[in-house]
């Protein structure tokens, strides 16, 4: 009986080996083979779409991260602009295998049936824009001043919350339309333009002279904003892991720029670079049983990069946003930062 | 008297007047300047390049040249948008054929004309949405700019007149009682309520009343709810030409033994059409207009598109450009559909009884 029972096991893991049986969901993607990932379609640096009409942005390169990882080619990402609650519909109504458009896990959110939160992207935190001219060096300066701020949104929530817990009263101003909100706020129109840091950057620099303007140094709210996907082990440990490469390519010095030579090198590399890409190694073994390419993370980082790659690419130094990665809180752990790399053995 | 001087007397009147036309003079001659200056004297040419628009306050013509496609048809598949562009100039096409019927230019049967607009709403669907031999299958959360604003007005304004009509018919006073009432409420109901709740009904309740595991594409969620909106204010246009006629037509129909629908086919329904264009025209230029407020449940027609055009981080300070463009294609198209009803009116003037 018990020789029965093994041999059984053992012609199943024969059959799982052969098919590599993976989740429903993950095997959709590979079955269709292309990965409908949702957007944001009109959030500048992190995604919005380019003079050809092709989504380009932070956001938007881990679409492309999840499909170089599941399907070997990160064009086969079938990226979607879609607005915020609709983009929750299609997900759990089964319309699309992933989202990337900067949710903030929290916990009610992952409560819901239908997504889950899988990989923390960017760490953000709201915070207030004044003009240099109101002298104003702290958020707890602030109180009886105007603030201008997108109507409906969890920012008036935050803010509520944070001035009602310190007696601080204010006026709110409420401007539905981005350009709208910000011309008033530079026109004088508010005192306090309250909005994700990030945004904040880029935003001052639309000002004639983005030195009239300062971001106060608080910080009222925690925004790790997230990958989501349809529920399913195993593709949400491919989006997972795919991510994690990133990072420890960071820990590591690859980028797409050199990740040829250094695999063409992996004997001479440190024993942590040849799990990530050797044959025999880590990822082959995670690849056999995730059903991936098997070379998937040295894909994920010779056509998407790693994690400071993507980061500086679009928000960096050199980009309108000229966000210094290493004095955000996006910053690897190492460097006083929340980006912590797995190990991958 | 001289044409000149009489116009120097009314202008100059009284102090008042005077005062008036000298205000609005300088109002005038300050955006005319404000105008001259933004398009002509700031404007940075096609063949200068992208950098000076930084520094000009000016119109910039390679912001607008770099993103016209964009605009257009935002992120429909870069390679395909020549079904795009098709599939609207189709949807163009068959406005004007409309317009050029309605004024009597072209006078097709009207099985030839009710024919020649689902051959072209079907042919335009399937440029747009593919699925055939030849053309891949483009998922409608593609279908931006210019073609979803067409095909979503024309197709809602096309879906609506036959709504309209059957409503008219129900709320005329030849009706049942209970029909009347019915239609009545709906009416009353479908124009007491803002377009917006009703795009917001199409795209959030609608799905909820399919059986469980269908869905719906936003896209045709929005065009129901369109049609049955739109076909409320056309009801009402309808009904006031209905109304207008004499007892006596209704009378001459049944006098010689025409049945309901006959009567209503062939005596009725075609003066009423007639004689309610103008007002039905004005609902048309309404119900054009208000198609882009779609963008509120995340549709990106051609004020999206033009929104995205201005959030690329190379091109953030360029709105004005991109609005301006949007602004000039509904002023042009709405002037055509104007264009129409003058033509209407004078056609109506001439011969009351009978314009067509």
């Amino acid at each position: 009986m018990r020789l029965l029972a093994f041999t059984a096991a053992c012609a199943a893991t024969v059959i799982s080996a052969g098919t590599a049986l993976a989740g429903p969901v993950l095997d959709d993607i590979k079955s269709s083979d292309s990965l409908i990932c949702l957007v944001n379609p009109n959030s500048p640096g992190f995604s919005v779409p380019d003079s050809q009409g092709v989504f380009q942005g932070f956001n938007t390169d881990f679409c492309r991260m999840a499909a170089a990882a599941i399907l070997g080619d990160a064009e086969k990402a079938d990226i979607r602009g879609i607005g915020f609650s609709d983009s929750m519909k299609t997900l759990v109504a089964r319309g699309a295998h992933m989202a990337s458009r900067s949710i903030t896990a929290t916990g009610t959110r992952d409560a819901d049936a239908g997504m889950v939160f899988v990989a923390t992207t960017f760490y953000d935190g709201q915070g207030f824009m004044v003009p240099t001219s109101l002298n104003v060096n702290s958020a707890t300066e602030l109180g009886g001043a105007t603030v201008c701020a997108e109507d409906g949104s969890t920012t008036l929530l935050n803010i509520a919350d944070w001035f009602g817990d310190r007696n601080i009263s204010y006026r709110v101003e409420n401007i539905a339309d981005k350009t709208a909100r910000l011309e008033a706020f530079f026109s004088g129109k508010c005192d306090v333009y309250a909005s994700d840091v990030s945004a904040l950057n880029s935003d001052r620099l639309l000002a004639e002279n983005p030195d009239d303007f300062k971001i106060l140094p608080e910080v009222i709210s925690a925004e790790p904003l997230t990958l989501v996907t349809q529920p399913d082990q195993e593709l949400e440990a491919a989006v997972f892991w795919a991510f994690q490469v990133m990072l420890n390519a960071d820990m590591f010095g690859i980028t797409s720029e050199n990740v040829d030579s250094i695999v063409a090198d992996l004997d001479s590399q440190p024993k942590s670079v040849r799990r990530l890409f050797a044959e025999d190694s880590a990822t082959a073994d995670m690849a056999a049983k995730l059903g991936l390419p098997q070379d998937w993370a040295y894909q994920v980082i010779k056509q998407v990069g790693a994690y400071s790659q993507v980061f500086d690419r679009h928000l960096g130094k050199g980009t309108p946003f000229n966000v210094d990665r290493l004095a955000t809180q996006n910053a690897p752990s190492g460097k006083g930062g929340l980006m912590y790399a797995f190990p991958i053995r | 008297m001289t044409r000149a001087s009489t116009m120097a007397r009314s202008l100059f009147a009284t102090p008042l007047a005077a005062f008036l036309t000298v205000a609005s003079g300088v109002f005038m001659a300050w955006l005319g300047w404000h105008a001259l200056s933004w398009l002509v004297l700031q404007a940075i040419w096609p063949w200068q390049p992208a950098e000076l628009c930084a520094k000009r306050s000016g119109l910039c013509w390679p912001f607008v040249i770099e993103k016209a496609r964009l605009i257009l048809f935002g992120t429909y598949p870069f390679d395909q948008q020549w079904r795009a562009l098709a599939a609207s100039l189709l949807l163009m096409a068959l406005a004007v054929l409309t317009g050029f019927q309605m004024i009597g230019r072209t006078r097709l049967r009207p099985v030839t004309f009710f024919a020649v607009w689902i051959a072209g709403l079907a042919v335009a669907v399937v440029m747009l949405g593919g699925g055939v031999p030849g053309l891949r299958p483009v998922p409608s959360v593609f279908w931006n700019g210019l073609p979803i604003l067409l095909f979503l007005a024309i197709a809602s304004i096309a879906g609506a007149f036959p709504v309209g009509v059957l409503l008219a018919l129900a709320r005329d006073r030849d009706s049942y009682p209970v029909i009347r009432n019915l239609a009545t409420i709906y009416i009353e109901t479908a124009r007491g309520v803002p377009m917006l709740t009703v795009i917001f009904v199409g795209v959030f309740v609608l799905p909820l009343t399919l059986p469980p595991g269908t869905s719906v594409a936003p896209v045709s969620a929005v065009l129901v709810a369109l049609i049955f909106f739109h076909g409320a204010y056309f009801a009402e246009d309808l009904r006031g030409g209905l109304q207008s006629l004499p007892q006596g037509q209704r009378d001459a129909a049944k006098a010689l033994g025409l049945g309901y629908w006959r009567s209503v086919g062939l005596v009725l329904l075609p003066q009423a059409i007639t004689r309610s264009l103008p007002s039905l025209l004005n609902s048309i230029i309404g119900a054009y207009k208000d198609t882009s407020l779609v963008v509120v449940v995340g549709i990106h027609d051609l004020v999206s598109t033009a929104r995205m055009s201005f959030n690329d981080p190379d091109w953030r300070s360029h709105a004005l450009e991109a609005y301006a463009l949007v602004g000039i294609w509904f002023f042009l198209s709405c002037a055509f559909l104007s264009a129409i009803g003058r033509r209407l009116h004078a056609q109506r003037e001439k011969d009351p009884l009978q314009a067509s």
